[in-house]
């Protein structure tokens, strides 16, 4: 009779039925004389087969409809024909704007950076642009409340913000949701401009070093990425490179 | 990128998730798992050899990309309790019944979730893409890059900590 220890391996091969005939021979003949070793097999075909029989049962929810679109939307292209080159920092000219469009006060946001690069950051962040204004959209409406924004954002999130309701220049806040990338929190603030869908994503604690400002064309839109003061932010829009530019400068002369 | 390609690897989308699900235990984790995947897969495209398993490919690249971010946190993913394997060697079963029908008749699917849930991760990945989603050993020696013995050794020693958990809970040993 063949001790334990040269079975031990044949019995999981043993129970799925993946094993060579003389080998299974060996193990019948094993299992047969020794207690141990045919408590193991029953248990794990006990157990091959519970699963195999609840498999429907414990594999649980299907991907959510947004996780499809994003997954959908990087297939679709947003990194296969993406391409990166620098704005001429000459074409962001600070407009004369009353209010800021964005100002953090708090620097309490949490994200952990990662070594992803800006082309795959923004793309990440266009798609979901596209899903909170397209797919999963509660928040979205006209006219948010700049208010009640914040106090979202400082309730549940221990953010303190200060979002205009109105920067002018056909700029319109319609909402705010926290983002989750990267183990971390950013936050997306929606506009319309001039009535098209808008993103100012802020992702603190977030420094590019040696990165200056970029602008990314990706699926359809353009993202441009600055950082400041250890932050990053992120503008992503449908907008021609010139409009893009010029709401640009209006956020980042807000920001001074 | 090819139409094809891009159909048939988002036909792996649900499993995939439900697999980063079992992995991370929260859905925004398994979210951020699964687009992390298919971030890459799409920029991977070249790398991948048509006629070959896309859906191994992709589940490789899922648990590549969770032991990335595992090691990132410094987790510990095979903490073992060596006694409960030995355990599931001791049951005794009732006489005129298998413990396949046992447990069949006696495990609702919520308890069996929560075994699956509480095993070490080694093992649970293991029995996971052996038992639900059907990998052969070699396909998923490949997918946690280690060697198909340890592949068939995590499997045998999730499933005997599954029997033991659930044979434990039981009415008879409630």
């Amino acid at each position: 009779m063949s001790d334990c220890r040269s079975i031990d391996p044949l019995i999981t091969p043993y129970v799925d039925g993946d094993i060579a005939a003389a080998e299974r021979l060996h193990v019948d003949d094993h299992v047969r004389r020794c207690a141990p070793c045919y408590s193991r097999v029953t248990a794990e075909r006990a157990v091959r087969a519970l699963v195999h029989e609840r498999r429907a049962d414990i594999a649980g929810d299907p991907a959510s409809a947004a996780l499809r679109a994003r997954c959908a939307a990087f297939g679709a292209g947003a990194y296969a024909g993406a391409s990166l080159w620098r704005a001429p920092r000459r074409m962001l000219k600070p407009l004369a704007i009353a209010a800021g469009v964005v100002l953090v006060a708090g620097g309490v946001f949490i994200y952990q950076a990662t070594d992803r690069s800006t082309a795959v950051l923004a793309a990440e962040l266009t798609a979901d642009h596209v899903k909170c204004f397209g797919i999963v959209n509660p928040l979205v409406g006209a006219n948010a409340n700049a208010a009640a924004v914040e106090q979202v954002m400082a309730d549940v999130f221990g953010w303190q913000m200060h979002v205009p309701e109105s920067a002018g220049e056909g700029l319109e806040l319609v909402g705010a949701r926290p983002c989750l990338y990267a183990k971390g929190k950013a936050a997306h603030l929606m506009y319309r401009h001039h009535g098209q869908p808008l993103s100012v994503f802020m992702l603190p604690q977030v420094a590019r070093p040696g990165k200056q400002d970029e602008t990314v064309r990706v699926m359809g839109h353009e993202a441009a990425v600055w950082s400041v003061d250890g932050r990053t932010f992120v503008i992503v829009a449908r907008e021609p490179q010139p409009e893009m530019e010029r709401v640009v400068s209006v956020v980042q002369a807000a920001l001074r | 990128m090819t139409p094809s390609f891009e159909t048939d690897a988002l036909a792996s989308l649900d499993s995939l998730y439900r697999t980063a699900l079992r992995l991370t235990h929260r859905p925004a984790d398994a979210e951020d798992l699964v687009q992390d995947t298919y971030l890459r897969a799409f920029r991977s495209e070249k790398q991948f050899t048509p006629g070959t398993n896309l859906r191994a490919w992709l589940f490789a690249i899922l648990h590549n990309t969770a032991r990335n971010r595992a090691r990132d946190l410094s987790r510990d993913h095979v903490a073992v309790d060596s006694e409960a394997v030995d355990r599931a060697l001791e049951t005794t079963i009732e006489p005129g019944a298998t413990p396949e029908s046992l447990l069949l008749r006696d495990t609702l699917a919520p308890d069996l979730q929560a075994a699956i849930d509480a095993l070490p991760q080694a093992f649970r990945e293991a029995v996971w893409l052996r038992d639900v989603e059907e990998f052969s050993y070699a396909e998923i020696a490949e997918m946690l890059q280690v060697p198909a013995g340890t592949v068939m050794s995590r499997i045998s020693r999730g499933r005997r900590l599954l029997f033991d958990r659930l044979h434990h809970l039981r009415p008879a040993h409630v």
